[in-house]
């Protein structure tokens, strides 16, 4: 590594020893033998060296390494609603804790839990990462940050709004006070289908946590026993992947699917009327009118290179019979300058929104 | 016995162990520099619009076949998949058996190519790409070996074009779109490609990847990061990771009127099944491809499973068709080591027994 670097072999030192010590100090705390019961602030920690070593970091490696924090943390959070054995360890107890876990989990999905931010409530966000993945996509598409709408009301508006919307425009603004009337219900629809979607992963995430009991129970018919963070993490996602996979093959997800992608684009395209609208009021064209011209354009594109292949296929063909040699007929060489294929720039960076918070 | 038993101390260690990895990941992060793509040395000999044609050296000691290969890509993500590291490259194995390999790459659509159809791509480009290679090799016929989508538009052109294909390779390629086990398609039927066509105008290579990894999201979007962390300690591995990082993120937009079309016809209306397709004023049918044909799919494909491939058995009018099953996924039959030793050694020798 170079030493112009940040990362150079001082600040690995310094780093290992921060965590040496830290190793210690948590040893310390459980006891030489680790069985002493302890909630281990995992996440704190993490959290705490991430936050130290982070700033330094480039941005290239640092928004590559920050999903890897997010899946460690997934998988701590696992260990630690998990990890925290009973205090006589026996194994009737053992049970009993997990499956309290279990229907914790059950609770927090059906929003009947609020165990005030801790770990649970934040393993569960784990089943926000579809919704997640959504709304990073469309902000990465859109002016607008993908989940503008997440978090206002609905339901509690929607009577008013709709009456209001229905509202008929009057006067010489009528059409402008309809289109904008039209944008409303637009995005109003478009929530409505976002909450849909977002339902649809927390009846599995329900699911989920019944498939992660049923495994528990194979493990506890096999007598063995699951002794690692990762181990636990890695069923779990197993779990929630195949629930996912019979699920999102039903037609109900398909149409639900369907219902966000639609009215997505169906928001996007009254955004898209009233930019054309504005742009024409200033007297500058509006994409509607590129488009014509790129139709126009490529038909008679389209046309033109019809024309030369035929009259080359003519130009061979007469060739052919005045027995001259074909213009080209050499094994195919190199072209001198072709420009690498490069894409454009993104039109927008996808904002960053912690699936965990 | 506990079901689950992790002890505290194994818990610390396991935490520690694992912001080791990353502290010490950071520095062959760092490192990789950048992602180099595409090993096989390589010349450009045609262009039009932003596609190129490009055609690979022939390595020393081979000698190639008189009849070009041309390789048709799919739209979706880039052709480099097939020459992605120097040990996992398809490109290079198929030189190695003789072959004279050509490759088109699509380039990055923007808006003005917006308005190109599907009949622009396969009477079109591919059309041009084969007279290109007909003229300059002095033959009337090439092989083809279409991947994926290119393995469709492939199958479009030998229909359309059965003089000018002598061999053709069809690899992951979707036939019957709608078996019970596609989830792509299930989804998109309840799309409306007009509308998201009309309000976008190209279709947005992000929209592209969201779906793909909607597929499988907590694996392709949440626990390859963990394992990704097991990796950190060795460059190389650390550089193969972020190239197919790369190459999965590197998702051209698609060209509007494309997609429209080939959602409608294929997706929601399953075209090469129930008919209908007409490209240039001329119905696809696959009864026109006579000439022989190597079908080859992968039995762990979650993108295009088996039978939406194998549907291609009985649908076409060659007499020579072969199947080839890679027991593998969809990025596995290109990069994984056991492509390398079945798969484009298997496509060598059926081309060179029958040119």
């Amino acid at each position: 590594m170079s030493n112009d670097t940040f990362f150079n072999n001082d600040w690995l030192d310094l780093q290992r020893k921060y965590w040496d010590s830290w190793s210690a100090m948590s040893r310390k705390a459980m006891g030489q033998d680790g069985e002493a019961n302890m909630t281990a602030p995992w996440e704190d920690a993490l959290n705490h060296w991430w936050k130290a070593l982070s700033p330094a970091a480039p941005d290239l490696s640092r928004s590559f390494m920050e999903k890897m924090m997010d899946q460690g943390k997934n998988f701590f959070r696992m260990a630690e609603t998990f990890s925290n054995r009973p205090d006589d360890g026996t194994a009737t107890n053992g049970v009993a804790y997990w499956t309290k876990a279990l229907e914790d989990m059950q609770k927090q999905f059906s929003g009947s839990l609020d165990d005030g931010g801790n770990a649970m409530q934040r393993m569960m966000s784990f089943w926000e990462l579809p919704l997640d993945n959504w709304q990073r996509m469309m902000s990465s598409m859109s002016p607008m940050p993908g989940d503008f709408l997440r978090n206002m009301p609905h339901e509690h508006f929607k009577g008013n709004l709709d009456r209001a919307l229905s509202a008929p425009g009057l006067g010489y603004t009528r059409e402008e006070q309809s289109q904008y009337q039209e944008l409303m219900r637009s995005a109003l629809d478009y929530q409505a289908a976002q909450q849909e979607y977002s339902n649809f992963y927390s009846g599995l995430g329900m699911k989920s946590v019944e498939r992660m009991g049923g495994y528990i129970q194979e493990v506890i018919d096999s007598g063995k026993s699951i002794d690692s963070a990762r181990a636990l993490y890695d069923n779990w996602v197993r779990c929630c992947e195949s629930v996912y996979a019979d699920e999102v093959a039903t037609p109900e997800y398909a149409a639900i699917h369907g219902r966000l992608v639609n009215a997505q684009m169906a928001l996007k395209k009254r955004m898209s009327i009233l930019v054309d609208e504005n742009l024409g009021a200033m007297n500058m064209p509006t994409r509607s009118e590129l488009r014509t011209l790129q139709d126009r354009l490529q038909e008679t594109r389209r046309e033109n290179k019809q024309l030369r292949q035929g009259l080359n296929a003519l130009e061979r063909r007469v060739a052919a019979l005045a027995g001259e040699t074909p213009v080209s007929a050499t094994p195919a060489t190199a072209l001198k300058a072709t420009a690498p294929a490069t894409k454009a720039p993104a039109r927008r960076r996808a904002t960053k929104t912690d699936p965990t918070e | 016995m506990l079901p689950i038993d992790i002890r505290p101390d194994k818990l610390a260690q396991e935490m520690l162990d694992y912001s080791r990895k990353l502290g010490q990941g950071m520095e062959n992060l760092l490192n990789a520099e950048a992602i180099d793509t595409g090993v096989s040395p390589k010349q450009p000999v045609h262009s039009e619009d932003k596609l190129v044609l490009y055609r690979y050296d022939t390595p020393e000691g081979v000698t190639p076949g008189a009849v070009p290969l041309l390789i048709v890509y799919a739209l979706v993500n880039r052709p480099y998949m097939t020459d992605i590291q120097e040990d996992r490259s398809t490109i290079k194995g198929l030189l190695a058996t003789g072959q004279d390999v050509y490759l088109i790459d699509w380039g990055y659509p923007d808006q003005a190519d917006r308005a190109l159809t599907l009949d622009d791509y396969i009477n079109g480009y591919i059309d041009r790409c084969v007279d290109f290679l007909c003229e300059s090799h002095g033959v009337e016929k090439v092989n083809i070996l279409g991947i994926c989508q290119g393995g469709a538009f492939s199958l479009m052109y030998a229909s359309l074009h059965p003089d000018k294909v002598n061999n053709l390779v069809t690899m992951v390629t979707p036939v019957d779109f709608k078996t019970p086990d596609n989830l792509l398609s299930a989804w998109v039927r309840n799309m409306d490609v007009d509308l998201a066509v009309d309000t976008m105008g190209n279709i947005p290579g992000e929209l592209l990847n969201w779906t793909f990894l909607s597929l499988k999201p907590f694996s392709l979007t949440g626990q390859k990061y963990v394992n990704m962390v097991d990796l950190l300690d060795d460059p190389d591995k650390v550089k193969n990771f972020l190239r197919m990082e790369k190459w999965i993120f590197d998702s051209p937009d698609q060209a509007g009127e494309t997609f429209r079309q080939f959602i409608k016809d294929f997706y929601q209306n399953n075209g090469f099944i129930n008919g209908g397709v007409k490209l240039g004023g001329r119905e696809v049918d696959l009864k026109h491809v006579t000439c022989p044909v190597l079908n080859i799919f992968a039995l762990q494909d979650h993108l295009v499973p088996p039978d939406a491939s194998k549907a291609l058995k009985g649908l076409v009018g060659s007499k020579d068709y072969t199947e080839l099953a890679f027991p593998g996924g969809h990025i596995g039959i290109y990069v994984s080591g056991k492509a390398q030793k079945e798969v484009t050694p298997a496509i060598g020798k059926w081309l060179n027994e029958r040119s």
